[in-house]
């Protein structure tokens, strides 16, 4: 049987299958299809239903169950979330286990369409060190993301130290810099 | 970090397989991650015989969330006694529709990771509730 406990090892596995088997558009499509449409349906019932509010209730929620270290921080017309210490990539690195070149990717891979389509922009930066952080705002009202501490206050994740000492990718309003 | 809701992606992934490249593509999936990711664990049942099995699964069934699963080994024969499967508890506990070739997985994956550690694996039942069992590949007819 293929367990949740080793999940973020065998999603993982599964994202260089896909790409090496079935090219880089599949694996774009399998984030879009499979994990935004199919098994987030209860993240999209939330948003849908909810919008800033929904999103709180489904990264409360899920959050909490993968023991994550996180802040999350919302506002009238804005939802933000400072990730500290990912449980997922956590896992992999703990195990020197990453199959696939960049498993960060797969989060803008579901979450971006899914907010699309319910109307929302994306800004969000991840290190690949187990620490990102997340705005969401309506695109009809998106500006620049908040600067550092702005809206989180200390517990910024752009304030760590450490949160430079790398490569990082950036998203404004849904699009990759 | 035992999330049971990762049970829906991996329900969700199975069916993207099945939709995409058919029954053939699944089957191929589930091939290549027994071989590839599950390589580690078929050399640990290799080296450590059927009381790595037994250990395995015993431990496997304790952090999965919800199930109610028995391991024993009988001689020749480590067997699960699922009464009750984790994954598919929590998908029709909340309302999920489980991929028709679910179960299935097992037979496949553990299939395959079994017979890379020199072993063969059967199972009868399914829908919720099977019996699962790991035997030395030259043996004959596993007890049921």
């Amino acid at each position: 049987m293929i367990g949740c406990q080793d999940f973020c090892g065998h999603y993982d596995w599964t994202f260089a299958y896909l790409q090496r088997e079935y090219g880089e558009e599949a694996l774009r499509d399998y984030w879009e299809q499979a994990i935004a449409r199919d098994s987030q349906a209860h993240a999209r019932a939330l948003i849908a239903a909810k919008g800033f509010q929904g999103m709180a209730e489904y990264w409360g929620h899920t959050l909490a169950e993968e023991e994550a270290g996180y802040v999350a921080t919302a506002g009238a017309n804005y939802y933000r979330v400072d990730m500290h210490r990912c449980p997922s990539l956590g896992f992999l690195l703990e195990r020197g286990q990453q199959q696939f070149a960049d498993y960060c990717e797969h989060c803008i891979g579901w979450i971006g369409p899914l907010m699309a389509d319910y109307g929302f922009a994306i800004d969000h930066a991840h290190n690949h060190r187990g620490q990102c952080w997340w705005e969401f705002r309506r695109a009809s009202e998106a500006g620049a993301p908040s600067a550092p501490g702005e809206v989180a206050g200390p517990k910024d994740v752009r304030l760590r130290q450490d949160w430079e000492s790398g490569p990082i990718d950036r998203y404004l309003r849904s699009r990759r810099e | 970090m035992a999330a049971p809701d990762f049970y829906f992606a991996i329900n969700a992934t199975f069916r993207f397989f099945y939709e995409r490249w058919g029954e053939e593509g699944l089957t191929r999936y589930w091939e290549a991650l027994g071989r590839e990711y599950f390589a580690p664990l078929s050399r640990h049942f290799r080296e450590g015989g059927l009381a790595a099995v037994e250990e395995y699964w015993r431990d496997f069934f304790a952090a999965e969330p919800g199930g109610e699963v028995t391991v024993r080994r009988d001689g020749e024969q480590v067997t699960l006694e699922v009464r009750v499967c984790p994954a598919i508890r929590h998908l029709r506990a909340h309302g999920r529709e489980v991929m028709p070739l679910y179960c299935r997985h097992c037979d496949v994956v553990s299939g395959t990771i079994a017979r890379e550690a020199g072993l063969r694996f059967g199972r009868e039942g399914g829908d919720g509730a099977c019996r699962q069992w790991f035997a030395p590949a030259g043996e004959g007819e596993a007890r049921r």
